[in-house]
């Protein structure tokens, strides 16, 4: 019998997610720990290399990279790393170096093993290494889902797609295309379920395997998957599917398969209640109720983000209750002050034409008329319905446009003609101040009226942007303005001073320069998206972004936007205002290396536009 | 005296022909691995005492810890760690340092029933130890009494091996620079909060890695150039 070493235990049990195992587990995981003393330089791990430890840095820190060397993440005190390697069969697939001095314990694979066969949280911990890049530290905080009460068969939109098991692999994926599934279930005469072929499968098993298209779907079938009834609760469905890894469970009534569960529909599950909002602002007849649903947005985000939903989901869902007020507002001035005398397209601009709002923040928006607008005639007519939307916008908390971009300012609601007059002054003959100023009129979305209208002035736009390289070079630089708060040796550079002493302005600093990267490189490639994520996916896809370049930027703007959205839900906790300015000392290490590296990100694709454009010449 | 005459293996070997059978004998049988092979390819086994007072021929042991090191890692999974009863009480001074009183001492095994389970962990192993006199003086006399024989053990002392790469580095050594916390700290590696014999022979094995890493250059360090 060994002895414990308190110390060993003391280290383990305040680190997570070892905290999470029962005392008695703990005790047994540090009496197995070995221990080695690694110089930094080190390589611990190169890809391909074989794994059956898991290592836990006691003192000093590595670094992770994957075989294209870009930096996953740098383990420091009491993190883990080597997960990977375990969750894929012990084999490496990162390059890990020791870039401190480091002590370092180890636990061995079978244990590890074992602990995530155990213990439920444990495994759920890890879960989020086995995806990849920065995005995945963020589904760790997708654990506190209020799922205990739901029902499994809740969640079921769809019928399930079925076969029989005499087709060959070829029908299975045809079949799977047609009815745009990720999973086919295999079922026998009786109809009930025999196998299950997943996209994976068909990668792993046929193609990778260079299996013939008409083999038996049977031969490269799960058979007899993991199922559950359709009675289980969500929580457990979920348990059984992070414990396993699995991504699609079937779902049993009776005997009969009823369904598919995936881990996406689980998600999506969660946006009931601003569906619920969306109705209320729908039936609103009075500003005041409106203003009555808007104010539980900072809640509603609050509860969104502390069940995990991600940044790009919650910019949806409340941007979409900012186009339903708009809706709403302009039907009541339509109401009040009769039919438009002229076709006309309301637009938003900004964040919330981007679709990402993550709070109730100014208004921004701007008006185009149809040519056939005759000032004098309808011009008050416009005027008093705009001024109506505007203030009916500032008192649910969209408060006026400090720089006066909105459709009250008659500068902004204009005919067609000029608006296209005003786009090609700013393409045709960019002045940096007035482009700074009107770089938000090229993120544009048509929230109500004549679409004909913005479709013809967006053609127009994108074709002129996509041509002008002297103007892209313009909007480049501007895309160079806001710097991420990263140092030359990867240390966070805070603000120092004022009443943000010790922080990190994640919105100016963080989000703002990826919006900006992003825009560039849709005018770039005459991308007609406006949402980041959609530019940057749109971008890799005219090959004007590379995958990595856009898959990097992706996640960093994920995860910034993540860390800012858990700083903001824990000010709306606090009954405090949300805002921008995070200090290091809130988050733990391992968010904090990886804001790092997400930052490095940003850092590294501005120099890659900056000389793209070669805007030292400019 | 023996090793000096006949060198350490000679003498190991006359000791064990003179010990009787049993742990000691086991011990001295089995050879450690030679002093060229570098120090992720040997057997140690980490270890440290506390007395009743610092005179090997009048105070006794009452604790002791051990840990082994296999090619440089350290298996917690071998560790051990137990109180020894002493023949006569323990005075308050040590008492106070170790945190033992002497109730839970007087529940523990005698002296002789421990040596043998430190004994079969050192076979085939250096030794490491933090000032490794006391360690090989009270362990030799434990033997002595036990089975009339001394024990000789090739000790890899990292107070020793500390002072003389401080020389090396000509760093000038203050007073308490060589003690166990401020080697420690002079390597980056975490405070111990924990003092009992496991504790400290768990904070001599990592300082003796962390040690034998510094002084690596693209090959482990020989066993040779650590031992003296």
């Amino acid at each position: 019998m060994s002895a414990e070493i308190q110390e060993v235990r003391d280290f383990l049990a305040a680190h997570h997610p070892f905290d999470l195992l029962p005392a008695e587990v703990l005790g047994d995981v540090a009496r197995s720990v070995q221990i080695t003393y690694a110089r930094r330089g080190t390589v611990l791990m190169k890809p391909g290399d074989k794994v059956d430890t898991l290592y836990v840095v006691r003192t000093g820190a590595v670094e992770t990279r994957d075989p294209d060397g870009h930096l996953l993440a740098r383990p420091c005190e009491g993190e883990c790393f080597g997960v990977r390697a375990l969750l894929r069969g012990g084999v490496a697939v990162n390059r890990i170096e020791v870039i401190e001095d480091s002590l370092l314990y180890s636990l061995s694979a079978v244990l590890f093993q074992q602990l995530r066969q155990d213990y439920s949280s444990f495994s759920y911990f890890f879960a989020a290494f086995d995806g990849g890049r920065i995005g995945d530290a963020m589904k760790v905080n997708a654990k506190d889902v209020d799922f205990l009460t739901k029902q499994v068969s809740e969640l079921l939109t769809r019928e399930p797609v079925t076969c029989t098991p005499d087709i060959d692999v070829r029908q299975a994926a045809q079949h799977m295309r047609d009815k745009r599934v990720s999973c086919l279930l295999i079922t026998d005469d009786q109809g009930s379920l025999s196998g299950i072929l997943t996209d994976r499968d068909l990668r792993g098993r046929v193609v990778a395997e260079g299996l013939d298209y008409t083999t038996p779907v049977t031969r490269v079938m799960t058979p007899n998957p993991r199922c559950v009834q359709a009675e289980t609760l969500v929580f457990d469905a979920m348990l059984l599917m992070s414990r396993h890894n699995i991504h699609h469970l079937p779902v049993l009534k009776d005997g009969a398969v009823a369904g598919c569960l995936t881990t996406s529909t689980v998600v999506d599950s969660q946006s009931a209640s601003p569906l619920y909002m969306a109705k209320k602002v729908h039936g609103a007849t009075e500003v005041a109720q409106l203003k009555a649903v808007i104010s539980q947005v900072p809640s509603l985000v609050e509860g969104l983000a502390s069940q995990g939903a991600n940044t790009h989901g919650i910019g949806h869902v409340v941007s979409a209750l900012t186009d339903a007020v708009a809706v709403r507002l302009i039907h009541l001035a339509e109401a009040k002050f009769g039919p438009a005398p002229v076709p006309y397209a309301w637009l938003a601009a900004g964040s919330q034409a981007r679709q990402e709002q993550t709070a109730v923040s100014d208004q921004d928006n701007c008006v185009i008329l149809h040519d056939s607008y005759d000032p004098v005639a309808h011009g008050p007519y416009f005027k008093q319905v705009m001024q109506f939307v505007s203030d009916g916008l500032n008192e649910c908390g969209y408060v006026y446009c400090p720089g006066e971009m909105m459709a009250t300012t008659d500068k902004w609601r204009q005919p067609l003609a000029v608006w296209h007059d005003y786009f090609r002054r700013w393409i045709e003959e960019p002045d940096p101040k007035a482009l700074m100023l009107s770089s938000i009129f090229f993120d544009l979305r048509l929230i109500h009226g004549d679409a004909s209208l913005f479709d013809d002035l967006l053609g127009n736009v994108l074709e002129k942007c996509r041509k002008n390289r002297i103007f892209q070079a313009y909007m480049a630089t501007n895309a160079l303005t806001h710097r991420p708060p990263i140092g030359f040796f990867r240390n966070l550079v805070l603000i120092s001073g004022g009443d943000h002493d010790h922080t990190m302005d994640l919105k100016h600093n963080g989000i703002v320069p990826i919006v900006d990267l992003a825009r560039v490189y849709a005018l770039a490639g005459g991308i007609k998206a406006v949402n980041t994520f959609e530019r940057l996916e749109a971008a890799r896809e005219a090959k004007v972004l590379s995958t990595d370049g856009a898959d990097d930027l992706r996640d960093a703007l994920e995860f910034i936007s993540m860390i800012r959205l858990r700083h903001q839900a824990g000010r709306i906790r606090e009954g405090l205002a949300a805002d921008n300015y995070v200090s290091p000392d809130e988050l733990s290490s391992f968010d904090r290396s990886h804001l790092k590296a997400a930052f490095a990100v940003v850092k590294t694709l501005q120099a890659a536009l900056a000389s793209a454009y070669q805007l030292g010449r400019f | 005296m023996l090793a000096k005459f006949l060198g350490p293996d000679m003498a190991r070997w006359v000791l064990g022909w003179r010990s009787p059978p049993g742990p000691l004998k086991d011990y001295y049988r089995t050879d450690t691995a030679t002093e060229d092979k570098p120090y992720t390819q040997v057997e140690m086994l980490a270890v440290d005492i506390e007395t009743t007072g610092l005179d090997a021929e009048k105070d006794e042991i009452v604790s002791i810890g051990f840990v082994p090191i296999i090619n440089g890692r350290i298996i917690l999974a071998e560790a051990q760690h137990h109180l020894v009863r002493p023949d006569g009480k323990v005075g308050d001074e040590a008492a106070k340092v170790h945190r033992l009183l002497d109730d839970q001492l007087q529940s523990a095994a005698p002296i002789a029933d421990i040596l043998p389970l430190f004994l079969a962990a050192l076979r085939g192993r250096f030794g490491v130890a933090h000032h490794a006199l006391v360690e090989r003086g009270f362990l030799s006399r434990a033997c002595r009494q036990v089975w009339g024989q001394k024990l000789e053990v090739p000790f890899l002392d990292t107070l020793a091996l500390e002072h003389r790469l401080m020389t090396r580095r000509n760093q000038s050594i203050a007073d308490g620079a060589l003690k166990l916390a401020s080697c420690r700290d002079r390597y980056g590696l975490p405070r111990l909060r924990v003092h009992d014999a496991l504790s400290d022979a768990l904070g001599c094995a990592e300082l003796l890695l962390a040690q034998a890493a510094h002084c690596s250059g693209k090959k482990p360090a020989a066993m040779r150039d650590l031992l003296e």
